[in-house]
């Protein structure tokens, strides 16, 4: 089970049966379901010779009959509309139509009445509509999506569009992995509970025949649960390289653009890092920053050699072996460029932000450490000039998530000094997300001071030492998965839907978190796969967070629950 | 991986609906139009780029099909530039069976025999040189292939061009390895082989030289005949180098010339997404580029001047023409 193959292997079933010069047609949410997992250059393999979006493709109107259109869109009205006009004055000689979610047949009936010339050739729907990021990490682009933080009656529609597409997104994985779940959901979280309910009613009443697959001993198990019971993951900034770049750059759909941080030659503005297509990237992508200066320095030293022998040409035979591994070392050398700029940019970031010194606070703020000792740390750092207002803001939040009860004075003292030196600062932030996820919201354990055996844990650690300040935080969700391994997930927190039940331990799990993964809780889930305890788990969200991200959800949400009417 | 297939649910609306728009007037003129457009469309795009693959229609039509609006029927030929692009990709088929008679050919030379080995040389000649021919031809005809101005069709074009290059590129380049373990192991023979042979010339030459002046001159015949071999494998040595560097040259020109051509993969150009932007701005681009271009055409000063200069001529003609009738 793991989703990137299940993607591919969709586009691969697509491509094949269609001989002849054919031109792929897709919509703006599926360009990034196609994008991760397949290549320009596959493409061009397989004959597709032309790739548009389904809104530019009909402002032009030139005959292409010598081409065959595949079409790989959502099912949505805008795309049936597109659809329909197009079919009406067909451009292209044949028309493949692919959905990658379920059709309603009144869709159907559109696109029948628009098909005079009967240019269609098939209509099928195949279920990919997730972007596989990574092989046990799909995410979905959801619009709106700081409204999952609200309750549903400030905007019922937009409420209603979210679990729409997240229902739609999580049918769609369990449509390509053949398999049908059984759900449980966070008892303390409305939209949740709503989308369990909602997937559930899809795939056990509305649509069984389509879901109707083998059963297998142990269904397996889907998993929904709330951000807001994890706060603390995305506010932290990372040092593990793929979580880095995308807490200090920003990673959308595998692609790291460059650009917002400064000036670079033409082809390095956009870097891909993939851990299907470059194998450095596979190996480094969860180590921590020290190993990963390491083994780049030790890459390029490597390149160093190749090129150093590659100018020191003098027999014939030299050449000869020059210009046979010239298209090897084009790669060696574009690959060596990339991950160097990117640590490097990297590298800077964290010298001029004194990252070093705020993540410690910040991870201490997480992990352990008493609250004395870190309300002068964090007053140190706000006094700090050379900290960033984002950081202050995150430091701030940090403390009140942890110390929220424990010292209301000093909590006080610390949101007015924040205040006062952040210029941007919207008050009454931080009191947001303590309403939003609060220690009275929270249901997980997540400084560890709740479960007896947590607090024994703790102590045991803080005993030990841990080997490195900066990774030493564990996401909530690693506390989630081993109790799903121990067979002791307590159904009084985690509920089943309805009327579901499961005998024993599932094997697969998917575990999709509403409001947002972070590359810290994917790391989380390889490491857990890759100990072999017998059962897989795979993250999914509604987005892949960083702390920008995170923040400017809460802000957005603030902002429209103070502007409507009802009282939050 | 699950699928659901719509299309049966789709063509019996599809036909509902036609029933109940249009009346069925079969007339045999419009089901000969109608099966003849078919087929048509169908025969010209599966002779692109895969001539093995056989004709099979794709699609069953109804044979109930009554008369269409009329200017349904696009028979699109298409375009010109496809022919040059089908030629290539012929010729690209032809050169990779050439190297799998080029690498049988290989095999057999290296396998020890009695004779001369010159033909199994010559074979392997002829056929390198054959493929490096169809490469450049190849190469130089793809040039041909790129068109100026953005729109579509050049889009289509350049990525046509880029996955045949990409196919050149590597065919060239397993062609190189190929000549490279060959004479690598040719090498290795033929220096065993004259090894040997140099030993035992060796041994013959001392034992002799320790004889009386009379064996002198046999021992000169002896030194004659190894010089005269090691000349022999030198100037064929000679000839080898020559031909390896040829080959190197003209494959490297090429390698130069595609690599701009072709995508690396795993970069950001090998993002579709990537190429979407691109093309969407390019379009758009050229959109306007097209429209200055229609103004200033228009304004154009150029077409003035041109008309002006044709009447003057036609003018000055007429006023020739009266003075000679005149004179």
């Amino acid at each position: 089970m793991v989703v990137t193959s299940s993607a591919r292997d969709y586009f691969n079933r697509i491509l094949q049966d269609i001989s002849g010069m054919k031109v792929l047609i897709l919509d703006s949410q599926t360009v990034g379901v196609v994008s991760v997992v397949y290549s320009q250059s596959e493409l061009l393999q397989k004959g597709v010779f032309l790739v548009e979006l389904v809104d530019s493709i009909s402002k032009s109107s030139e005959s292409m009959s010598h081409l065959k259109a595949i079409y790989f869109l959502r099912p949505t009205s805008e795309n049936i509309q597109f659809l329909g006009r197009q079919l009406a004055s067909p451009r292209f000689g044949e028309y493949h139509l692919f959905f990658s979610n379920i059709l309603k047949d009144t869709q159907i009936h559109i696109l029948a009445d628009s098909d005079e010339q009967e240019v269609v050739q098939q209509v099928q729907e195949f279920y990919a509509d997730f972007v596989a990021i990574d092989p046990y990490h799909f995410t979905f682009h959801v619009p709106s999506h700081y409204i999952y933080m609200l309750p549903a009656v400030v905007d019922p529609s937009t409420v209603q569009r979210f679990c729409d597409r997240v229902v739609d997104g999580l049918a769609a994985v369990f449509l390509a992995l053949k398999r049908r779940p059984v759900i449980r959901y966070q008892r303390t979280s409305d939209i949740a509970k709503r989308i369990a309910q909602e997937a559930s009613k899809l795939m056990y009443q509305e649509e069984s025949g389509l879901f109707d697959f083998r059963r297998m001993e142990v269904s397996p198990l889907l998993l929904v649960i709330d951000r807001r019971d994890d706060p603390v993951t995305p506010l932290l900034n990372q040092w593990t390289y793929q979580a880095m770049v995308h807490e200090l750059i920003g990673i959308e759909d595998n692609k790291v653009d460059l650009k917002s941080i400064g000036k670079f030659p033409n082809d390095q503005e956009e870097v891909v890092l993939s851990s299907e297509q470059d194998p450095f990237f596979k190996v480094n992508m969860y180590e921590n920053f020290g190993d990963i200066g390491m083994n780049i320095k030790r890459m390029v030293d490597e390149f160093q050699q190749v090129s150093e022998s590659n100018q020191n040409i003098q027999t014939i035979e030299d050449m000869a072996k020059f210009v046979d591994n010239y298209p090897e070392y084009r790669k060696m050398h574009g690959n060596v460029t990339k991950h160097v700029t990117l640590v490097t940019e990297m590298s800077k970031i964290v010298d001029e932000r004194k990252l070093m010194s705020v993540s410690q606070t910040e991870q201490e703020l997480a992990c352990n450490g008493g609250q004395g000792a870190a309300f002068e740390a964090v007053t140190n750092l706000l006094n700090n000039e050379s900290v960033s207002d984002l950081d202050r803001l995150r430091l701030v939040m940090l403390y009140a998530l942890r110390y929220e009860k424990d010292s209301p004075v000093q909590l006080m003292q610390l949101f007015n000094k924040l205040a006062s030196r952040s210029a941007k600062y919207k008050p009454g932030l931080v009191q947001f997300l303590l309403k939003q996820a609060g220690v009275d919201k929270r249901m997980g354990d997540l400084f560890g001071n709740r479960d007896l055996m947590n607090i024994a844990r703790n102590m045991a650690r803080g005993l030990k030492g841990v080997e490195n300040v900066y990774t030493q935080h564990q996401p909530l969700l690693f506390q989630i998965m081993e109790s799903i391994v121990k067979g002791r997930l307590r159904d009084v927190d985690y509920p089943f839907v309805g009327n579901h039940y499961q005998q024993g331990r599932p094997q697969d799990v998917i575990i999709f978190i509403v409001g947002g993964t972070t590359y810290e809780e994917s790391r989380s889930v390889a490491l857990q796969n890759a100990n072999n305890t017998g059962i897989r788990f795979i993250l999914g969200g509604s987005s892949v967070l960083n702390s920008k991200r995170f923040l400017r959800d809460l802000e957005e949400a603030q902002r429209v629950a103070r502007s409507s009417t009802t009282v939050v | 991986m699950a699928t659901r297939n719509r299309t049966l649910l789709f063509r019996k609306h599809r036909d509902a609906l036609k029933s109940v728009r249009i009346p069925a007037i079969s007339s045999p003129q419009s089901t000969s139009s109608r099966g003849g457009g078919g087929p048509v469309i169908e025969l010209v795009s599966t002779s692109l780029l895969n001539p093995n693959r056989s004709y099979a229609p794709l699609s069953t039509d109804d044979p109930g099909n009554s008369s269409r609006v009329p200017n349904a029927i696009n028979v699109g030929l298409p375009p010109a530039w496809v022919d040059l692009s089908e030629e290539i990709s012929a010729n690209v088929q032809r050169a990779r069976t050439k190297m799998a008679e080029l690498a049988k050919a290989h095999a057999k030379a290296l396998m020890p025999s009695f004779g001369d080995g010159k033909e199994d040389q010559h074979t392997i000649e002829t056929l390198t040189h054959e493929i490096t021919d169809l490469i450049k031809r190849s190469e130089k005809r793809l040039r041909r292939l790129s068109a100026s101005g953005p729109s579509e069709d050049s889009n289509v074009r350049k990525n046509v061009q880029r996955s045949i290059a990409t196919d050149l590129q590597n065919l060239s380049v397993e062609l190189r390895k190929k000549q490279s373990t060959y004479l690598k192991r040719l090498r290795l023979q033929k220096e065993g082989q004259d090894g040997v042979d140099l030993e035992i010339n060796l041994n013959g030459g001392k034992s002799r030289y320790e004889d009386d002046d009379l064996d002198n001159m046999v021992f000169n015949e002896h030194q004659m005949a190894k010089l005269k071999k090691s000349e022999a494998f030198t100037v064929e040595r000679e000839k080898e180098i020559q031909q390896v560097v040829e080959s190197v040259n003209e494959l490297a020109q090429i390698m130069k010339d595609l690599s701009v051509l072709v995508i690396d993969q795993g970069t950001i150009v090998d993002r579709i997404d990537y190429n979407i932007q691109n093309v969407a701005t390019t379009v758009e681009d050229g959109l306007k580029q097209l429209q200055k271009a229609e103004r200033t055409q228009k304004k154009g000063g150029m077409v003035m001047c041109a008309t002006v200069l044709v009447i003057m001529c036609f003018v000055m003609l007429v006023l020739l023409i009266i003075k000679e009738i005149i004179l």
